[in-house]
């Protein structure tokens, strides 16, 4: 197969074409080990159809994330050029973006263009060290368009300071599709040297487009946050229906431990409020169900909340809108006001720790900086301390850990987690790299819930390689299909975009790879439990 | 000629001044951002009721930032090859730095006439692993395409006008002054005593260019990177567990930003209210993509 791939030049980006600047083929892909060593035939993603190209923007690298329809003359391009600017003009500016400006301009000002970053960018190593993909390309855009458009510098000194970049609409509308390339996991953050988060100058792109012209995935902002806000959960869950999901989980405890009992729901006063991620209740109930059994069992006082936002931990506007973040952090945190809960703790979800117990913390004021912690400090003291009866045996087989980059890098919680697999886990095995090192499974920022056009093939192709790799590099001695091997992902994104990799390589049915949350481990070590917690059923 | 690098360079350490002023100014009254750091290691929030328990203090702060800023450590973790010449050329630069307050220093209170040449091995030294590390840096700059993308012409020049720079210390020190201690200690001590304006006015070829040079780094310091980093420790832009604790100081500012209006003009987004406000509203009126 022949490649596209060519060196893309940063004036590129206002190049007028119907072509991408960069399409991705299976010989620039990064290469995996066995079983997975062959040299792939099939591209990494499917080019738009005829009509969908006709219709939306994909002039980045031919993949669309956010099904940006192309404007139908001059004027509607000018006008949204224009949108830009002022939304670009407000992101400068303390007054309109206080939230992030100073760390927005840090990261905008101390660049020394030592790109010691890119190697860290597992989007950037997968797809074959694609320039559209350094985490430094759209910062270095965004710069130069400042310096020209903003801060205006003359032409004599643009030439000497690199700014000679034309904006117009297909700057913007590459600029959307990039800030949706990279999962903000800011690896490279950590590695750069001079503190520069390229990571949330794409963030901050994102916020421009969503908070200025009304841009953003339809899976984060109109079935995301806004759903959340009308009807409780992202997912769609009301609260009639989180009340038959707890019916479910207690049949199912029941089923499991041969006893049955009642979860705490909207318990007054309870110590804690447990809240998950409201996939969990949709996708792997199994996960709330170990929570409950583990608490119970331990003797905890708690609660779940029935509430509308008690059930779900999530929130989307962490990765693109500062407005819908608040609006959803203030609503969570309303709730744990109201039951009178001691704090409020933070089930399997990367990214509501992050949110939630730490960027909401200059959000909620008064009684509503109401205290907010992870479970892993909580579920390491009931597995370390003695507090309950676990038969690390019921767990012999390998077992590896996925770090969320949300809990570990991006707010330092990295021993907890593994002092609770020693403790239950004969066969734990580190992937490599791991901990604040760790790489994103490739759904981070929202990516495992976009899906569509031909963003799927891309998320799992490329953004999720390099965790594809690392799980295979992991299990290289045990790769028989006899021998059981788990990933332990505990977030439910990472969850979800390693399921969709195992599943689409065929992983499980051909290696015995499977997947999980930490809970669910600690559940099946519980030494009065009748069946095994872990059924080993792919779903 | 001689008035104008005369005016020039006390200009420029008054526009210095003023400048770096005006930038730690703007970095204190800057709003209270929402908390997005990254952790180098194990945080607080490992522990159970996090918000007991106590945070990194202030010198452990200082520390990692001296350790940095002197080590170039994140560099030689992260970009190892990059980190020789840079660690060559800064570890020179820090001796010039300290070298120039020590001639400050020696030319007042010591007499100028029995300098040994120490002072010229100590600045000839730090001049030349300066220099070295420099022009590595460049070479590399010039060479290795990782190091060259992105990197604006203007940097360039900013190089070789840092190795020009270097050289035009040379030309004074070993040309003008003849490598000899006494008598540069003595241009020194007049410069900085005012004593005798005729120097300054009329100023020798050698002293004039190093002159100039000075005050070009004092006008563009400002602005430069290495202010930058500073600023990055001052607001803890990285590694912040400074919580916003109930009657805070943080908790006040918090509140003032909340009663600031709502500029964004997406429609999910009422114009003309406050953040307090915007940010209260659950239910929002359906539709609301524009696009």
């Amino acid at each position: 197969m022949q490649t596209q791939r060519k060196k893309t030049r940063l004036q590129d980006v206002s190049r007028r074409t119907e072509e991408p600047l960069v399409t991705v083929t299976a010989e620039d892909l990064m290469r995996l080990p066995p079983p997975l060593d062959r040299v792939e035939e099939k591209a990494p993603y499917s080019p738009l159809s005829e009509e969908q190209k006709k219709r939306v923007e994909c002039a980045l690298d031919g993949v669309s994330a956010l099904s940006l329809p192309k404007p139908k003359n001059k004027e509607e391009e000018d006008k949204l050029v224009e949108q830009f600017l002022g939304g670009l003009r407000k992101l400068l500016s303390q007054n309109d973006n206080w939230s992030f400006w100073q760390p927005l301009i840090q990261s905008l000002e101390s660049c020394v263009r030592c790109q010691t970053c890119s190697d860290a960018c597992p989007v950037y190593v997968s797809s074959g060290n694609q320039d559209i993909y350094r985490p430094t390309h759209k910062s270095e855009i965004l710069r130069r368009i400042i310096n020209t458009y903003v801060k205006k510098r003359r032409k004599l000194l643009s030439k000497l300071t690199g700014d000679d970049i034309e904006l117009n609409w297909p700057v913007v509308a590459r600029l959307a599709e990039l800030a949706y390339r990279c999962s903000l996991c800011r690896r490279c953050a950590q590695r750069c040297p001079l503190g520069s988060d390229n990571g949330l100058i794409g963030r901050e792109l994102r916020k421009l487009f969503s908070q200025e012209m009304g841009i953003a995935p339809k899976e984060l902002h109109d079935s995301g946050t806004m759903q959340q806000l009308k009807v409780g959960a992202s997912t769609g869950v009301t609260p009639a229906a989180f009340g038959s999901m707890v019916e479910f989980m207690e049949d199912e405890i029941e089923e499991k431990w041969g006893r049955r009992i009642k979860i705490p729901v909207d318990k007054e006063g309870a110590d804690l409020l447990l809240i998950h991620n409201s996939g969990e209740f949709m996708s792997w109930i199994e996960n709330p169900v170990a929570f409950a059994m583990i608490f119970e069992a331990a003797g905890l006082s708690w609660t779940l909340s029935s509430e509308i936002y008690g059930y779900e931990a999530t929130n989307y506007g962490t990765w693109y809108d500062d407005v819908q973040f608040a609006r959803i952090a203030i609503q969570q945190a309303q709730v744990a006001k109201k039951l009178k809960v001691k704090k409020m703790v933070m089930a399997e979800c990367g990214h509501a720790h992050k949110g939630l117990i730490v960027v909401a913390d200059r959000i909620l004021v008064g009684d509503l900086n109401y205290p907010r912690e992870s479970f892993l400090p909580l579920l390491e003291d009931l597995v370390c301390n003695g507090k309950l009866k676990l038969d690390p045996q019921k767990n012999n087989f390998p077992v590896t850990l996925h770090d969320p980059c949300n809990v570990v890098r991006l707010m330092g919680i990295v021993q907890p987690q593994r002092r609770i697999l020693n403790r239950i886990s004969p066969q734990f095995r580190e992937m490599e790299p791991h901990g604040l090192e760790n790489y994103c499974c490739g759904g981070g920022s929202g990516f495992a819930i976009m899906n569509s056009n031909n963003f799927r093939e891309w998320r799992e192709n490329i953004s999720s390689r390099m965790k594809l790799k690392q799980i295979l590099e992991t299990f290289q001695d045990v790769m028989d299909p006899d021998v059981k091997k788990y990933v332990c992902a505990p977030c439910s994104n990472c969850k979800g975009a390693i399921r969709d990799i195992l599943s689409s390589n065929d992983l499980w049915e051909k290696h015995g790879i499977y997947y999980g949350g930490l809970v669910e481990l600690v559940a099946n070590a519980l030494v009065d439990l009748k069946e095994p917690f872990i059924e080993w059923e792919w779903h | 000629m001689g008035a104008l690098v005369f005016f020039f360079f006390y200009g420029s350490i008054l526009f210095f001044i003023v400048a770096v002023a005006l930038r730690i100014v703007r970095t204190v009254k800057a709003p209270v951002h929402l908390h997005w750091e990254l952790y180098k290691g194990s945080s607080v929030y490992e522990a159970t009721d996090w918000w007991t328990k106590t945070h990194s203090s202030f010198v452990e702060k200082l520390c990692s930032m001296a350790l940095d800023l002197l080590t170039l450590r994140e560099f030689y973790h992260r970009n190892r090859r990059f980190w020789y010449p840079l660690i060559v050329f800064h570890i020179g630069l820090y001796l010039l730095i300290l070298w120039h307050a020590w001639l400050f220093v020696r030319a007042v209170v010591m007499n100028v006439e029995t300098a040994s040449a120490f002072g010229w091995v100590w600045g000839t030294f730090s001049t030349f692993l300066t220099f070295v590390g420099g022009v590595v840096i460049l070479w590399m700059r010039v060479t290795d395409k990782e190091l060259r993308i992105y990197y604006p012409p203007i940097h360039y020049i900013k190089w070789v006008f840092v190795l020009l720079t270097l050289l035009g210390g040379v030309y004074a020190v070993d040309v003008h002054f003849g490598s000899k201690m006494p008598a540069l200690l003595k241009y020194v001590r007049e410069q900085v005593t005012f004593a005798d304006f005729e120097h300054k006015l009329h100023p020798a070829f050698g002293p004039a260019l190093h002159i100039a040079f000075a005050s070009a780094w004092l006008v563009y310091l400002p602005f430069s990177h290495v202010f930058q980093v500073f600023f990055r420790y001052y607001h803890y832009l990285r590694w912040d567990d400074v919580p916003n604790a109930r009657g805070s100081e943080i908790e006040q500012r918090i509140k003032e930003q909340l009663e600031r209006p709502v500029t964004w003009s997406a429609p999910h987004i009422p114009s003309g209210k406050r953040w307090k406000e915007v940010a209260s509203e659950a239910h929002q009126p359906p539709g609301s993509r524009t696009r």
